[in-house]
């Protein structure tokens, strides 16, 4: 009995997307570290988890949305608001407060996460369309409404480089100089943390998967549906607005056209983790290491030698390879009768 | 019971047209409104002209993505297949040269860009087609990454410089006009009438609504969807590398990532033109109606000098609205079914 269980819990876990993602990681990083060593210094991986942090967190909020069957691609537009309006407001009342910056900047996250969470949950408008609407609006909002000037350097409060710079653990490399784990890395653990906390043990994680799974289930089984969907998109604009904070202190820098246009790669990322775009299906770890599969990609091309032009290519080669193994797979089990679309 | 026979037809005949019917009178109200607050500066030919060399390239790409949203997918690659193409057509055009015969030269290098132009896209929207039908994979993300493949190899050929100067001949084709009318205009009026012969003409087009419809069902009364599939993504690819033709040749140029706006526009104004994102309905002069009031809107606001960003917040907010509209015209008319099955 215990053998057969163990046995199966080896054919579950072959039958993981992660598993293989995992593999390839490891073997890429492999393959980079041979051609350039200093890939895989702890000073890279550090540098490397600092600067994907923001997409990271950006990254859970798509594998939620995922999750319930919907697909966003307005949260860029909802970061770059809650960045830039935050700065905008601590320049103008002079408070030079880092939290200050994360209440205005989730604040604003959250609002309009609402609006796209009433909008899909009361008028019943496929979410891909009402993303598409908002974001438009969001972004066009902000730039006619608040300004389209950048903030630079000199004008940014201190409170976003003071804490872009902030370390939990420094350590010193042996020609002397320092180099540390970033408050950045911590905030995108403890986001995750959340995030696998809520979907497994409350009822409205239970709900998101049964959303995702089949919408009609969920309704006659009892779950409020229109409440749960309220609760994803502005629990997507709360950490857009988290990772527009990081992004502006990581940067030093705040553009209003920054950040929008990189949804479709986060998509990409959280797509690669194995979170499956029809909803119901998706794990958090295979999220973050979607994250990290191109994260990696995009700062190796350099290291490896290849040119920057070949980014895109790649990108889309292996979006392409990952979700096509996957989806053959899932077409072969489920037989010929149910047609994938 | 006839009466409610009657009655269910009638509602069907209603519900059929009455997206339609909002959008031709949102149309021309739009039009209107317009023509009423900027007299002398809309309805001028000048301006018609603009609009009208405006529409082709963004109108083709519509239709482009209009055609995978009918089977219930979706194609994101259109404007990197575009660029593709354009690419290839222009590589041709700048790079290479027949022998001479006579003055027939640079003829010949042109109908070898178009041909090469269009060879490109149908191989691009094959590759989607192949991914969607056989392997199984979202539409969405397919089209996801072969749109990454496309620009990123596009972006490896031209190192992300543009192309420019084309032959003279070459830009009549996106800036000649006959009798007044821009040939882009003619070309385009042309492609949406073949469109519309395969949609509402042919077995394949009557195929493509019910594989939309009902994947399943179409299965079952003996349609091949991975055929059908494949042929409406090779026709996408095919309208956005006409769409790149007429594009290069009107701008003269050609750089990875032109026209990359148009992606989010040619949705939205599919959707606007009463298609259903899922599949299965949706009609080209839906969508026709759909791109006029926003080319008419969109000129409006040129002559007003609106900003870009503001143009942007109007364009979502149209989407959003119709979308509630036709969820309100939906639950309507299902109220009035109900009333007339208590009846």
């Amino acid at each position: 009995m215990l053998k057969n269980n163990r046995r199966f819990k080896v054919q579950k876990l072959l039958k993981q997307n992660e598993l293989y993602l995992f593999l390839v990681i490891i073997a890429y990083s492999i393959f980079i570290t041979s051609i350039n060593s200093s890939f895989l210094s702890l000073e890279n991986l550090f540098d490397l988890g600092k600067s994907s942090a923001g997409m990271g967190i950006m990254a859970i909020g798509v594998f939620i949305v995922l999750l319930s069957g919907g697909i966003d691609i307005s949260f860029t537009a909802i970061a770059i608001s809650g960045q830039y309006i935050a700065a905008n407001v601590l320049i103008a009342s002079g408070v030079d407060n880092i939290f200050f910056a994360f209440f205005i900047s989730c604040l604003v996250g959250v609002a309009l996460g609402a609006i796209n969470g009433l909008l899909i949950s009361q008028f019943k408008i496929p979410t891909l369309i009402t993303t598409l609407g908002t974001a438009s609006v969001f972004h066009g909002a902000l730039l006619t409404i608040v300004g389209t000037k950048a903030i630079n350097s000199a004008q940014l409060p201190d409170c976003f480089k003071v804490f872009g710079a902030k370390n939990l653990l420094i350590l010193t490399k042996p020609n002397g100089v320092n180099y540390g784990l970033s408050i950045f890395i911590i905030i995108f653990i403890v986001l995750a943390l959340l995030t696998w906390l809520i979907l497994k043990y409350t009822m409205l994680g239970r709900g998101i998967y049964a959303i995702g799974g089949d919408i009609n289930s969920a309704v006659r089984s009892g779950f409020n549906v229109a409440k749960i969907q309220l609760f994803i998109y502005c629990y997507v604009g709360f950490l857009a607005g988290i990772a527009g904070v990081l992004h502006i202190s990581l940067i030093r820098y705040s553009n209003p056209t920054y950040i929008v246009g990189t949804e479709l790669s986060v998509i990409a990322a959280v797509v690669l983790g194995g979170t499956r775009i029809t909803g119901g299906s998706g794990t958090i770890i295979g999220t973050i290491m979607g994250v990290a599969m191109v994260t990696i990609l995009n700062n190796s091309l350099i290291l490896v030698g290849l040119s920057s032009y070949w980014h895109n290519f790649f990108v889309g080669l292996i979006i392409i390879m990952s979700v096509s193994i996957t989806s053959y797979q899932s077409k072969r089990s489920i037989g010929n009768i149910v047609f994938r679309r | 019971m006839i009466y409610n026979g009657g009655g269910y037809y009638l509602l069907g005949k209603y519900s059929k047209h009455s997206k339609t019917l909002t959008l031709f009178i949102i149309m021309i109200s739009v039009f209107v409104v317009i023509s009423i607050f900027l007299p002398g500066k809309f309805l001028t030919i000048r301006n018609f002209q603009s609009m009208f060399s405006q529409i082709p390239e963004f109108g083709l790409l519509a239709i482009a993505v209009m055609l995978a949203m009918l089977t219930g997918g979706i194609d994101l690659s259109i404007v990197a297949t575009a660029n593709l193409a354009g690419i290839g057509a222009a590589l041709i055009l700048t790079k290479f040269t027949f022998p001479q015969i006579g003055g027939y030269e640079e003829l010949l290098t042109i109908i070898l860009a178009i041909t090469s132009a269009l060879t490109v896209s149908l191989i691009c929207g094959f590759l989607n087609g192949i991914l969607v039908a056989y392997v199984g994979v979202p539409a969405i993300l397919a089209t996801l990454g072969t749109m990454g493949l496309f620009s990123g190899i596009a972006i490896i050929i031209t190192k992300g410089y543009g192309i420019i100067g084309f032959p003279e001949k070459f830009l009549l084709i996106g800036s000649g006009t006959i009798f007044l009318i821009p040939v882009p205009m003619i070309i385009f009026i042309l492609c949406a009438l073949v469109a519309v012969i395969i949609l509402n003409k042919t077995t394949f087009g009557f195929s493509v609504y019910m594989l939309g419809s009902n994947p399943i069902a179409a299965r079952f009364s003996g349609i091949n969807n991975e055929n059908i599939l494949i042929k409406t993504y090779m026709m996408s690819g095919l309208f956005s590398g006409l769409a790149s033709i007429i594009m290069i040749s009107r701008v003269n140029s050609i750089r990875p990532g032109y026209g990359s706006v148009y992606l989010l526009q040619a949705i939205l104004v599919s959707v606007l033109g009463g298609l259903d994102p899922s599949g299965g309905s949706g009609s080209i002069s839906g969508l026709i109606m759909a791109i006029i009031t926003l080319q008419v809107l969109q000129s409006g606001f040129n002559i007003l000098s609106f900003s870009p960003f503001f143009k942007k917040i109007i364009w979502g907010l149209i989407l959003i609205l119709v979308m509630v509209l036709n969820f309100y015209s939906a639950k309507l008319s299902q109220k009035s079914i109900k009333r007339l099955k208590t009846n």
